[in-house]
């Protein structure tokens, strides 16, 4: 129904005064797509989107919508549906003024954008509320006209900016189902500005993650949780143990190496995929499990903390401090001596971090 | 709820309030006065010198003068400050930071030495005729209400607001009279009524500006006062009053009296 | 970049009218001080070496120093009782403040013209009493001066002042209570240290406004108490001596900025929540 466009960020660069904050900065988003972009805050994610839409000029690069260059095209004309974080919704017009806002600037005539404001509001299922100032509205009947408005103007392009934020827990989750069913019902090619993980991969075909200006992996949910790309992303998603290794000895598929302090680990290339001579070997707290079987890394056991499924430890090694799991089963006491194996079902290899 | 005030305390703030209505009530009583001089308590109730106003061609003049003078300012400045205001807030990172102290530079600098200095360089030096220097002059006085008023207002108001209207295809000039102004209302209209009442009662800057046969009325007062002492000053005394009265409701019906609170 | 360019644009009229309207002419007008055929400071030697011009600017010091305490203090306990009296009452309190302030400089000060005046009532007053060489001749004393500039400025800054108290949270007010302060501990301890900012941003205003003043002094003062407004006046308009007018001026603009500037540094030092 509505006209969907694939978007094409290339090499943009961008500049408050003299501060960089966006450094070459690319990204295709298919048609229909919905793609995060998910950083801590302060990352440039807001940035982009000003972009995109128009209220920020890039340094260098272009923005293209489907056949259109938006680069110089004036943010009034770029015809993108954008919902901000605050809601932005105009504080001296009626729910139903909001909505129909867009379609005025359109030159459509009052009685058929009043229809279509009502029937979009229809559908977020306000349509009881369209007389109504926004100042009367709670913070999620906000964003439901925010969202409204956005839509009803069919734009080939959403652009959410941290649009949950502002909502309590379990609305958050009920308005990002929403979101996603009325963005895959229309087909609208989306951006997704968030710095919630859990939010950006429940909601997106693909994700970017990006720091300092930057994208540094963009993939499916799936990919990133469990094959990132580099240290950084990794961090991100919760390998909280970044191990630097060096290979040793070669045994076919088995490889042993080693790590600070001497200390050795031995891993299948099977399991794990290629390994070059030097990589890191990342691991999440469950990936490194402590045993007593004198096999593996030996380590000196810290803090226990109970989560309930099992227990973490903070471990001292060789090769620095690391946070491991342990079975409910067995209980170890903090002093001890312990030994920690990589599980290689929760575990990646890394480049090596540049020094 | 710690609102308890000691007697002595309340008793004072009594005397204080009657030492500041007192005074006016004083002149109001002296204008309705019968006597050709100044008293109180009247002597004789009339209205004659309310009519003795009308009756005087200066005073009729200065009247009509102020009030242009004051409307005329007034408006320019707030064609120049809701601009300045709105660049002020919107483009801080851009503009210097001494930008902002330029406009209340006429508050800071001595009003007096600012009537000298137009009447020395503008009026005389550059040969600007009366009526415009006064205009200028006023106009200056007023800015920095406009601009500090406004910029309150606006520093206020959520500039992703402006940005979804351009988004939603409004084009920029058009979405600040649609969408930014209404929101400034408030605003724009407690700096037109500061500004209309600072230059009506404008005395310093007037002072030197006036020329034969353009005066503003508060210098036709001074002038007056100089020569007699009957209560016809009174009189316009409580027309101004009324007209503080009259601005002090329009307050009340458009903003609530909670903004004059503030 | 062209955000800048609609910046400059937007507050380019604006800039232009003060620039040349206020920033020119004030400078020409401190810069013709320091032009005279005598040398740069003949100028400013002539005014201090003239007993009266010298007493002038004392006496409006005098007057703007005694204006500005009286005023604090004043305004800083009726503010204190209207930021704590009953909503109802606090608003028609604030509505009392705010209308003298609206009304004139000129219509004030001729009402204490009324007052003081020979046959005014306060004489009428005394005469009544019976009281000894009553009426007295009370306009054109510094009293006068003094009594309506104080007139002028109470409103301005109870209405400073009530903004401030009523940014005193009710919470710590409360807190400092339930730590067991009294109500005199809480108003010395709590409530006027916070106030301190306010009240020097308020005694600045007075100060300068009350030095710079033309009106008042003109109406109350006359000739007998002329102040640097009146000299001005009277040097420009009447012996229509440009320099000795534009000394004054200058002088006039380096105290004000001298008391402006050195007012919010001290305000900077004593402000509680400062970092
Ligand atoms: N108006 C601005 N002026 C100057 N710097 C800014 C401005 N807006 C954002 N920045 C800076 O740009 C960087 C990226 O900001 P932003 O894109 O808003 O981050 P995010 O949305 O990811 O939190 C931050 O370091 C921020 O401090
Ligand atoms: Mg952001």
């Amino acid at each position: 129904m509505t006209a969907t466009a694939p978007l094409s960020l290339a090499n943009l660069t961008a500049h408050y005064g003299a501060t960089k904050v966006l450094d070459d900065l690319s990204l295709e988003v298919g048609a229909g797509e919905l793609v995060s972009l998910l950083g801590a805050s302060g990352c440039g994610k807001t940035t982009t989107l000003r972009l995109i839409a128009g209220f920020l000029a890039p340094t260098r690069g272009s923005i293209r919508l489907g056949d259109t260059d938006l680069t110089a095209l004036p943010a009034h004309k770029r015809n993108i549906g954008l919902v901000f974080q605050n809601y932005a919704l105009f504080p001296h017009l009626s729910v139903l003024d909001n909505v129909a806002f867009g379609l005025k600037q359109r030159g459509i005539a009052t009685s058929e954008r009043e229809a279509r404001a009502r029937r979009m509001l229809d559908r977020v299922g306000l349509s009881a509320l369209a007389d109504r100032l926004p100042g009367a509205l709670s913070g999620g009947q906000r964003q439901r006209v925010a969202l409204a408005r956005a839509l009803v103007i069919e734009p080939p392009l959403l652009m959410f900016d941290e649009p949950l934020s502002n909502l309590d827990a379990k609305l958050r989750i009920d308005m990002r189902v929403e979101i996603r069913q009325l963005q895959r019902a229309n087909g609208t090619t989306s951006v997704f500005v968030t710095h919630d993980q859990e939010e950006a991969f429940s909601i997106s075909d693909r994700v970017a993650i990006m720091d300092a200006g930057r994208i540094r992996q963009l993939d499916t949910p799936e990919v990133l949780y469990q094959r990132p790309a580099n240290a950084f992303v990794a961090r991100f998603v919760g390998f909280e143990n970044l191990i630097d290794l060096r290979v040793t000895a070669r045994d076919g598929a088995r490889v042993t190496a080693e790590g600070a302090g001497g200390a050795t680990v031995t891993l299948d290339q099977d399991q794990l995929g290629a390994i070059p001579d030097r990589f890191v070997l990342a691991t999440r707290p469950d990936g490194l499990r402590v045993a007593t079987g004198e096999t593996g890394l030996p380590c000196t056991l810290g803090l226990r903390t109970y989560l309930g499924r099992a227990y973490h430890y903070q471990a001292e090694t060789p090769v620095g401090p690391v946070t491991a799991s342990g079975p409910l089963s067995q209980p170890l006491e903090p002093g001890g001596t312990a030994w920690l194996a990589p599980d290689p079902e929760q575990c990646c290899i890394l480049p090596p971090e540049p020094a | 709820m710690i609102r308890r005030l000691s007697p002595p305390l309340i008793v004072f703030a009594i005397l204080v309030y009657l030492f500041l209505l007192g005074p006016l009530v004083i002149v109001i009583g002296a204008a309705l006065s019968d006597t050709t001089y100044l008293t109180f308590p009247p002597q004789g109730l009339s209205l004659r010198w309310f009519e003795k106003i009308f009756e005087m061609s200066a005073f009729r003049r200065t009247i009509v003068t102020s009030l242009q003078i004051a409307f005329a300012s007034t408006t320019l400045a707030l064609l120049i400050g809701i601009p300045a205001a709105y660049a002020l807030n919107r483009y801080r990172i851009v503009l210097p930071s001494w930008l902002s102290t330029l406009f209340v530079l006429p508050v800071l600098v001595p009003e007096i030495v600012l009537g000298f200095s137009l009447l020395r360089s503008v009026q005389v030096g550059a040969g600007v005729p009366v009526l415009i220097a006064l205009l200028l002059g006023h106009t200056l006085i007023v800015l920095p209400y406009c601009v500090r008023v406004i910029s309150a207002s606006l520093a206020s108001f959520d500039f992703s607001i402006e940005e979804a209207a351009i988004s939603l295809g409004s084009p920029p000039a058009k979405t600040f009279f649609t969408i930014v102004l209404p929101n400034v209302r408030s605003g724009v209209i407690a700096a037109f009524i500061l500004a209309f009442i600072t230059s009506i009662n404008d005395v310093s800057v007037s002072l030197f500006l006036t020329g034969p046969g353009i005066s503003t009325l508060p210098i036709q007062i001074l002038a007056h006062v100089e020569q007699f002492f009957d209560p016809v000053v009174a009189s316009v005394s409580v027309l101004l009053m009324l007209l503080t009265v009259a601005v002090m409701v329009v307050v009340e019906r458009t903003l609530g009296l909670t903004f004059l609170a503030k | 970049m062209l955000k800048r360019f609609a910046g400059w644009t937007l507050s380019g009229p604006a800039t232009f009218l003060v620039v040349l309207c206020l920033v020119l002419p004030v400078t020409a007008t401190i810069a013709a001080t320091f032009g005279s055929a005598k040398g740069p400071w003949a100028l400013y030697q002539a005014f201090f070496e003239s007993g009266f011009r010298q007493r002038v600017l004392w006496r409006t010091l005098e007057i703007a120093l005694i204006t500005t305490v009286v005023s604090v203090v004043i305004g800083f306990f009726t503010a204190y009782v209207v930021s704590r009296a009953p909503p109802r009452w606090r608003s028609v309190l604030i509505i009392l403040a705010v209308f003298p302030l609206l009304t004139g400089v000129v219509v004030r000060s001729f009402a204490w013209l009324i007052v003081l005046g020979r046959n005014g009532i306060a004489n009428n007053f005394f005469v009544w009493l019976g009281l000894e060489g009553a009426p007295y001749p009370m306009l054109y004393t510094q009293g006068s001066v003094i009594i309506a500039m104080i007139y002028l400025f109470v409103p301005l800054m109870v209405l400073t002042l009530v903004g401030v108290l009523e940014n005193i949270p009710d919470d710590v007010i409360e807190a400092a209570a339930s730590l067991g302060a009294t109500q005199s501990a809480i108003f010395r301890q709590i409530i006027f240290p916070l106030a301190v900012p306010g009240l020097i941003v308020g005694a600045v205003l007075v100060f300068t406004g009350s030095f710079t003043s033309y009106a008042t002094p003109q109406l109350l003062g006359g000739d007998r108490q002329m102040t640097m407004g009146t000299l001005l006046h009277q040097r420009a308009m009447v012996a229509f001596d440009w320099d000795g007018a534009a000394t004054v001026a200058a002088i006039m603009v380096v105290v004000t900025l001298a008391i402006v500037l050195a007012m919010t540094r001290i305000a900077r030092r004593l402000n509680p929540m400062a970092t």
